[in-house]
This record gives structure tokens, C-alpha cells and sequence, in this order.
């Protein structure tokens, strides 16, 4: 479980979350959702260190990590897995590498035995056959995927994704969708996004944010049903409204 | 392997050459943005001297010692030390290792600002306005390390020369007056490290335009301009400084 | 800073002293600069240490490195030092001349390329060729946010980035040092056939009986030590990169120069340490 209690945070003298208060039941998929820069990427980030937190407090698994260390942020972040916006696999390495290299820090085997389940898990997510392309040779879905499988090959508890479609044509975008689902009950999965299809098809709770506050938490159902004019301008992706 | 090596570069030597040509071209018809000169003059200038202070000082100190150590040992005298020394700095050590020196300044300097603009895409919006980016950019460029670089390696030696003095004092209790002799020094000498000193001014910059016009798009695109700025540069000024010695081998051999 | 600034004017001999006093804090502040970037490169190196001894590095990236760099610079370190060799036949040959030692060229030639000028020159083109490299490759690592990637994989960097390239980087650099002497002796004999008309072979045996062990020994040990600096430079300007490609643009500028100050400085310390020894 995931909670964040009172949470501010300040750039400068912009104020990008106020007083957030959010919880995420463990092995839920939950959707943070908002206009770009309301500071979804960054409330994420808290969990694992990224970014500090200035009021209130950040709990993983009823553990008060707010003020840690970056040492002992490393233990969080054994827990949680993180997919990043741009992928960001190692450049110099082969996509199986990549991956390998990832369970070999984290699980202290063997090479051989980090490639055996490198291997395992790209079979898994559909990308055998690109095992031994480096990222650069990959098209923008694909290193995603790749990047997904890297986080999911550490076993983590939970699973943040930072915009996992933004940036992806519809029938990759729909692949990862498909991804996400899968892992359900599995791992707990907090996603960023802005894509309607995703937020609608995937979620299992949403929190809106805008104005740096929680404007609403529900599901997507309640949010479909909500006549508040923020989620309707949102839902609808109307260029006119409060937003 | 060596094909598709060989055959890069041989273009990039096909456009180093239009660029030169061109560059000259442009300057021999006095067309030349004079405030991006003096403001290019002024900050290659001021940019360089404290590094060079520092860089060719050390290499005046080193040589001074290595040289003083080796008197001590064979010769027994130090009276050629000064003499042979600053032979030595003027007809090569200066010219070169300054040059070299100011290949990774300035030279690195010209290649990340040209790349950076390559890759922000500001040459293109150059281009689209009419303007041609070897006039507005290069030439100025070209023009004002054409005048500094000299000057800088007459800098560098005196520092260097400084730095030999102090230390065959400190270390080898040579007086000033016996260590700054010039007897050995001929007019072929300074020939030679003027002729030198030229010659990497106008190489310097041309080579390092030629690779930060070329910077790739992506994110490494600048830091690779860059690199290949500083490594055609150094291995240019080597190769012609040993080109040079030959050529002018009757100048200064006496 | 400030103070200079709430002066009342009145005249040229305080607005000359006022440019005094900004010009006198302007070196200050440069020097404080330099300071503060020195230990920071300090505290670098110390984290380097660290993960040295005992030995946390990661082996496969030690392997991949030295395979990169040294056949990134081979080629031009061997054509770099044929030129040197050269270039020091031909400044030696005047005095050698002069004084009708010929049998002393060989000597002349070798004793300060193998000492100096080769490890220093090698050492520039390493710099050039494989620390502005390494500085680029690192920097767009930290732009593309795949160095945050790597702590939040509880991957330290240091470990599997850092450690490695430095290791790699002292034993490449001693390495392309031996090859760099070959070479230079090489294009110090085909100068000197070509030149003054001596015959290799006579060159060669000149230069064994008078060059020492300690003289090809003193320049290795040098190469190891610019090899150090140009790692901790490297990829201290690298892992600092910000602001895209501009900013790993102006990160290789200034580790070229960073580097080139290292060499100078640390050649200084080395020559005085070990005296003519």
C-alpha cells in the first residue's frame, strides 16, 4: 500500500502539489491523471526518491520514507519498479542484456542464469525476436515494452509508469494497455497518463489532479458519471472549461 | 574494414577543402563581419591566457628540469641550458605544444558553439533568412584566430620562457642573466616558429568550424563534434609541424 | 562581492578604483571557482577509490571499455608518435651537428620523447580522442535520463560506469604509451636514414647502449598517471552534464581542457618527485 499524507511540494515559488492526500490499495491498478504539469510525474517520483518532498509525508507499505537517504531509498526501490517517459535503456547494451543486467544486480546470480531469465521474460511480453537489437535500432513502442519487461523481470512489488503511451501510435499504445492489465493482482500499478482510451480501459481507481490538489478520486465509473465540469472538460477533451 | 573508413574520410577531407576554400574566398574579398570578429578576438584572447599560464609554465618548468637534470649528469655545466633552451621553445615547443594547447580552448570552444547551433537548428534558420553561416559564423572566426593565435604562442613561450627561468634559478642556481642568452637564437629560428605559429591559426579554426558545422542531430551530436574537432586538430597541427621541420629544415639548421 | 558595489561615486581616480576592486574580485571569485572545482574532482576520485579497492567493479564493462579504447585511439596514437620521433630527429639534428656527436642523435631523439614529449603528446591525443568521447557517451547517458534509470534500479553508477572506465583508461594508456614509443623510435630511425644518413641499425644499437630502462620506465609510469586524470576529468564533466545537447557539448569542452591542465600539472609533479632518476 501506498500513501500520501499532507504531501506539498514547491519549485521555486510555484507550488506543485498542495496537501495531497491519496491512498493505493495494494494490487490495484491506479490512474493519476491531469492536465500536463499538474505535477503528476512528481508526486511519483516521491516513492522512490527522485524528488523530495517539502510538507507532509510519503508511506510505502506503512513505512514513513519521506526523509530517507539515498542509500536507504535503495531498499524502496527494490520494491518498486519504475518506467520512465523516454524508456531510458542503456544505450551501449542489447536489449537482452539490458534486461539481464538488471536481474543480475538485483538478484546477485549468475550471467547465465540473468540471461535465462532475461530471455523468459521477453518471451513473455512478445519481444524474443528483438533480443539482440540495441535500443537505438527499436521503434518507440518497442523500447517501451522493453523497458517494461526490465522492470517486471525484478519481481517489484509495485510498478510506476511515467506516461506509458504518451508518444506511442494507438495499436502499440493499446499493447501496453494490454501489458498493464495483465499484471493485475500481481503487482500493484500506479500509472500516469493522459490517454482517455488507457485511463477508461485499464483503471481500476483514478485520481485527478489540477490547481495542485486532489480534484477527485474514483472510479472510472463514477468519473464517467461525474457532472463536475473539470471531468467533464478533461473526459470530453474540450479546449474550453475551468481547466 | 579499412574501406568504409578510408572512404569517410576522404569526404570529410572534400569538405574541409570546400570550407577552406571558401573561407578564404570570402575573407580575401574583406567580407567581414567586424563586431563578431573583435568580439571573437576578444574572447579567444581572453579565454586562453590564464590556461596558458598555467599549461605552458608547467612544460617550461618540466623541460627546464629534465634538461638541468641531464646537464648535471653528462656535461657537468650548465651554460648551454638557457641558450639551447630557448632555441628550442621558439623554433618548436611553443609553436606546437601551444597550438595544441589552444586546439582543446578554442578549437573545442568553436566546435560546441557551431554544433550547438547545428543541432538547435538555428544554422537553418540562418540559412532561410538569406544569410550564409560560413560568412556570419566562419569567417569572423577564421579571421580573428588568424590574429590571436599568433599572438597567444608568443604569449605561451614567454610564459614558458618565464617559468624556465625561475626554475633553473630555484632548482639549479643558474643566474637570470646566463640563462637568458640568446647566442644560439638565429633569424631562421624565429622564422620557422612564426612560419608555424601562422600556419595552426588558420588550421585551428577551419578544422574546428568544419566539425561543429557537421554535428549530427541527437543528443551526443555536439559532445562527437566536439571530440572530432579536438583530435583533426591535434593530429593536423602534428602533421604539419613535422611537414613544416621538413620543408624548412635549411632555415633554421643553418 | 556587494561592497564594492554601495562606493558613492564621484570622479575617475574611485572609478578607477572601483574597476581595482572589481577586477581584484573577479580573480577571487575564479580562484574560489577553481578551488571549489578542485575538491569536487577530489572527492570524485576519492569515490572511485572506494569502489577500487576492494575491488566493486563491474568486470564485463571493465572488458567492453579497454576493447573501445583501445582501438578508438591505436591508430592515431601510432601515426601521432611516427610523426614525434620525427619531429625530434629533426630539432636534435642541428646540435648533434653542430657538435659532430652524430652517434649521440639516437639519444638525443629518444631520451625526451620516451620521458616526456611521447607520454605528454599521447596523453593529449587520449584525451582528445577517448576522454571527450567517454565525457559525450556519459553526459547524453545523464540527458536521457538513463543514469536516473540506473539508481533506480539500486544500480550504483560509480560501480558499473565509472570504476570500470578508469581502470580501463590507466591500463589503455600505459599500453598505447609502449606502442606510441615503438613508433616514435620507428619514425625517429627512418628520419634519421632519410636525414643525416644514418643507418637504422646503427641507430638502433646506439640507442640501446645509451638509453636507460629507467627513462622508458619513468614515461609508463607518467602515462599511468595522465590515464588516472583523464578518467576522474572525463567522466566527472560527463556524469554532470545538464541541459541536452548544448550542455554535453560544453561538458566535452570543458573536460578537454580539464584533462590538458591535468596532464601538464601532474607531468610537473612527477618530474620533480622523481628528480632525474
Amino acid at each position: 500500500m501506498i500513501e500520501f499524507r499532507r504531501l506539498t511540494k514547491r519549485f521555486g515559488d510555484r507550488t506543485v502539489l498542495e496537501d495531497i492526500d491519496l491512498v493505493i490499495p495494494t494490487g490495484t491498478v491506479q490512474f493519476v491523471i491531469g492536465p500536463s504539469g499538474a505535477g503528476k510525474s512528481v508526486l511519483m517520483k516521491h516513492v522512490v526518491g527522485l524528488v523530495r518532498a517539502d510538507a507532509g509525508e510519503v508511506r510505502v507499505d506503512d513505512e514513513d520514507v519521506t526523509h530517507y537517504s539515498e542509500a536507504e531509498f535503495y531498499g524502496v526501490r527494490r520494491k518498486c519498479g519504475f518506467v520512465f517517459q523516454q524508456a531510458t535503456l542503456l544505450d551501449g547494451l542489447s536489449v537482452r542484456d539490458n534486461v539481464a543486467l538488471a536481474v543480475r544486480y538485483r538478484f546477485g546470480v549468475s550471467r547465465a542464469e540473468a540471461r535465462a531469465r532475461a530471455d523468459t521474460e521477453l518471451t513473455r511480453l512478445d519481444l524474443a525476436a528483438w533480443a539482440h537489437k540495441f535500443p537505438a535500432d527499436l521503434g518507440a513502442g518497442l523500447k517501451k515494452r522493453a523497458a517494461i519487461a526490465r522492470a517486471v523481470a525484478l519481481e517489484p512489488q509495485y510498478l510506476i509508469y511515467d506516461e506509458p503511451t504518451t508518444g506511442l501510435d494507438p495499436v502499440a499504445a493499446r499493447r501496453v494497455d494490454r501489458l498493464i492489465a495483465a499484471l493485475k493482482g500481481r503487482v500493484t500499478q500506479i500509472v500516469v497518463s493522459h490517454d482517455l482510451a488507457s485511463i477508461l480501459g485499464v483503471a481500476d481507481r483514478i485520481a485527478m489532479l489540477h490547481n495542485a490538489r486532489v480534484h477527485l478520486e474514483g472510479t472510472p465509473a463514477e468519473l464517467r458519471a461525474s457532472d463536475d465540469a473539470v471531468i467533464r472538460q478533461f473526459l470530453g477533451g474540450l479546449p474550453d472549461g475551468p481547466m | 574494414m579499412i574501406g568504409p573508413v578510408l572512404r569517410r574520410a576522404w569526404r570529410e577531407v572534400r569538405e574541409l577543402t570546400a570550407l577552406v576554400l571558401r573561407a578564404s574566398a570570402l575573407l580575401l574579398a574583406m567580407r567581414l563581419r567586424r563586431a563578431v570578429f573583435v568580439r571573437q578576438a576578444y574572447e579567444v584572447g581572453y579565454r586562453s591566457v590564464s590556461f596558458l599560464a598555467i599549461t605552458m609554465g608547467f612544460i617550461g618548468m618540466i623541460m627546464v628540469l629534465q634538461s638541468g637534470y641531464q646537464a648535471a649528469r653528462l656535461i657537468g655545466d650548465y651554460s648551454l641550458l638557457g641558450p639551447a633552451f630557448i632555441q628550442l621553445l621558439v623554433r618548436e615547443f611553443a609553436p606546437t605544444i601551444g597550438a595544441m594547447m589552444l586546439a582543446t580552448r578554442v578549437g573545442a570552444g568553436i566546435a560546441a558553439e557551431l554544433g550547438s547551433m547545428a543541432v538547435t537548428e538555428q544554422l537553418d534558420a540562418l540559412r532561410l533568412t538569406g544569410t550564409d553561416p560560413v560568412e556570419e559564423l566562419v569567417v569572423p572566426r577564421l579571421a580573428a584566430c588568424a590574429v590571436m593565435v599568433p599572438a597567444l604562442i608568443v604569449l605561451a613561450g614567454a610564459f614558458s620562457e618565464l617559468a624556465g627561468l625561475l626554475t633553473a634559478r630555484l632548482v639549479f642556481e643558474v643566474p637570470y642573466a646566463v640563462f637568458w642568452d640568446l647566442r644560439l637564437l638565429t633569424y631562421g629560428d624565429v622564422i620557422v616558429g612564426a612560419a608555424k605559429a601562422v600556419v595552426f591559426g588558420l588550421v585551428i579554426p577551419l578544422v574546428s568550424a568544419h566539425a561543429g558545422l557537421g554535428a549530427q542531430r541527437g543528443s551526443e551530436g555536439v559532445g562527437l563534434a566536439t571530440t572530432r574537432a579536438v583530435i583533426n586538430t591535434s593530429m593536423s597541427i602534428i602533421f604539419l609541424d613535422f611537414v613544416l621541420n621538413v620543408v624548412l629544415y635549411p632555415v633554421y639548421a643553418r | 562581492m556587494s561592497a564594492a558595489a554601495s562606493e558613492p561615486s564621484s570622479g575617475p581616480a574611485s572609478n578607477r578604483g572601483r574597476g581595482l576592486l572589481a577586477a581584484v574580485a573577479g580573480l577571487g571569485r575564479a580562484a574560489l571557482d577553481f578551488a571549489r572545482e578542485l575538491g569536487a574532482l577530489a572527492l570524485f576520485f576519492a569515490r572511485i577509490l572506494a569502489r577500487l579497492v576492494p575491488p566493486r567493479f563491474d568486470r564485463d564493462e571493465l572488458l567492453r571499455a579497454g576493447e573501445r579504447f583501445g582501438w578508438q585511439s591505436a591508430p592515431i596514437v601510432a601515426v601521432t608518435a611516427l610523426f614525434t620521433g620525427g619531429i625530434m630527429v629533426m630539432q636534435s639534428l642541428p646540435y648533434v651537428d653542430q657538435l659532430q656527436a652524430m652517434r649521440l642523435l639516437p639519444w638525443a631523439a629518444s631520451f625526451a620523447t620516451l620521458r616526456e614529449v611521447g607520454p605528454v603528446l599521447i596523453g593529449l591525443m587520449f584525451s582528445g580522442r577517448v576522454g571527450s568521447n567517454n565525457t559525450a557517451e556519459l553526459g547524453t547517458m545523464v540527458v536521457t535520463e538513463q543514469v536516473d534509470a540506473l539508481r533506480l534500479l539500486a544500480i550504483d553508477p560509480f560501480q558499473l560506469l565509472v570504476a570500470p572506465r578508469f581502470l580501463a583508461m590507466v591500463v589503455m594508456m600505459v599500453a598505447l604509451t609502449i606502442l606510441g614509443d615503438a613508433f616514435a623510435v620507428l619514425g625517429a630511425m627512418l628520419t634519421a636514414s632519410a636525414m643525416a644518413g644514418m643507418e637504422m641499425f646503427q641507430f638502433v644499437m646506439l640507442m640501446r647502449e645509451q638509453i636507460t630502462l629507467s627513462d622508458l620506465a619513468s614515461g609508463l609510469v607518467k602515462a599511468g598517471f595522465f590515464g588516472a586524470s583523464i578518467a576522474v576529468v572525463s567522466c566527472y564533466f560527463g556524469l554532470r552534464a545538464q541541459g541536452g545537447a548544448v550542455g554535453v557539448g560544453r561538458a566535452v569542452n570543458a573536460s578537454v581542457v580539464g584533462s590538458a591542465v591535468g596532464i601538464v600539472v601532474l607531468d610537473g609533479l612527477v618530474t620533480v618527485v622523481m628528480g632525474g632518476g
